[in-house]
């Protein structure tokens, strides 16, 4: 396989309109020489590196917080990995947990847009024995 | 510039450094160069005696070999790093895909190459992902 390759996964935050379909059509509609594989989560796309950070950069234009990418180190529809081939899938796991929190980086994200500035969030400290004693004894 | 990415496979912090215009340092850009170049049959699970030796250069041989393989993957990324994020208590890091001693380990290895580096907690509401989001920013624009 060439060096070149680059499978890349993009993700749909959970706050984010679009929907896996309609990120898929649209990386199909830009013509490119590419493989598009539609998931669960966004869809998978596979080709030259230069078109897939092409294709990367034009379908943050549909909505620029909302849709994460990362490179995948399998090839789409390796036997491998590929559930249609029974394969096991071992990031799953990892990927719906980060899946769960996108929807805060995506806030994030939307607020450095309207320059708000963050505010520090406060450690939250242990429970000590002592109080933790006193609300026993008071139920 | 290489910003290494702790936990190594994140999906929020591959995103955000390649955002803010520079090279993430992964572990699935090292897994690929070993799907596409050699033989093996399914890594990171299988390794080459090259790894094996990688390994020792990180952790020690009375080391478990799952920290050992882990640092032949993450070793030579954390060396050829100019900065690293690293975002603090990520869930999944630790449980059936993580190991907390290999987390350890790359935590002291970034430490002792002294580069710019970046502590952030794993956002958990709306707030922490304001946070995160700035701190990250304000990080990486001022890396030259």
């Amino acid at each position: 396989m060439s060096e070149e390759r680059e499978t890349r996964l993009l993700m749909i935050s959970p706050a984010s309109m679009i929907t896996p379909n309609q990120l898929a059509r649209a990386v199909q509609s830009m013509g490119k020489e590419v493989t598009v594989k539609e998931t669960c989560y966004g869809c998978l796309v596979e080709g030259p590196k230069a078109e897939v950070h092409e294709i990367r950069d034009e379908i943050r234009k549909l909505d620029n917080n909302g849709i994460f990418s990362k490179v995948r180190a399998y090839p789409c529809g390796d036997p491998r990995r590929c559930r249609a081939h029974h394969g096991t899938r071992p990031g799953f796991a990892q990927l719906e947990s980060e899946w769960k929190t996108l929807a805060v980086v995506n806030a994030g994200l939307d607020a450095m847009d309207r320059g708000e500035q963050a505010k520090e969030v406060p450690v939250r400290e242990q429970l000590s024995i002592d109080k933790f004693k006193k609300i026993c004894e008071v139920s | 510039m290489k910003v290494f990415i702790d936990p190594p496979n994140s999906l929020i912090l591959y995103d955000i450094v390649e955002r803010f215009g520079h090279e993430p340092l992964s572990t699935m850009a090292a897994i690929q160069e070993r799907i596409d170049n050699m033989e093996i049959d399914m890594p990171p699970m299988n390794v080459t005696l090259d790894d094996v030796v990688k390994g020792l250069k990180y952790a020690g041989i009375e080391v478990p070999s799952g920290i050992r393989g882990r640092m032949a993957v993450w070793g030579p990324l954390i060396d050829s790093a100019d900065a690293a994020i690293i975002m603090d208590d990520a869930p999944f890091a630790f449980g059936c895909v993580g190991c907390e001693r290999s987390n350890m380990m790359v935590k002291y290895l970034i430490k002792r190459r002294k580069i710019p580096t970046l502590h952030v907690t794993y956002p958990e509401d709306e707030e922490g992902g304001k946070l995160f989001v700035a701190k990250a920013k304000e990080f990486l624009e001022g890396l030259k």
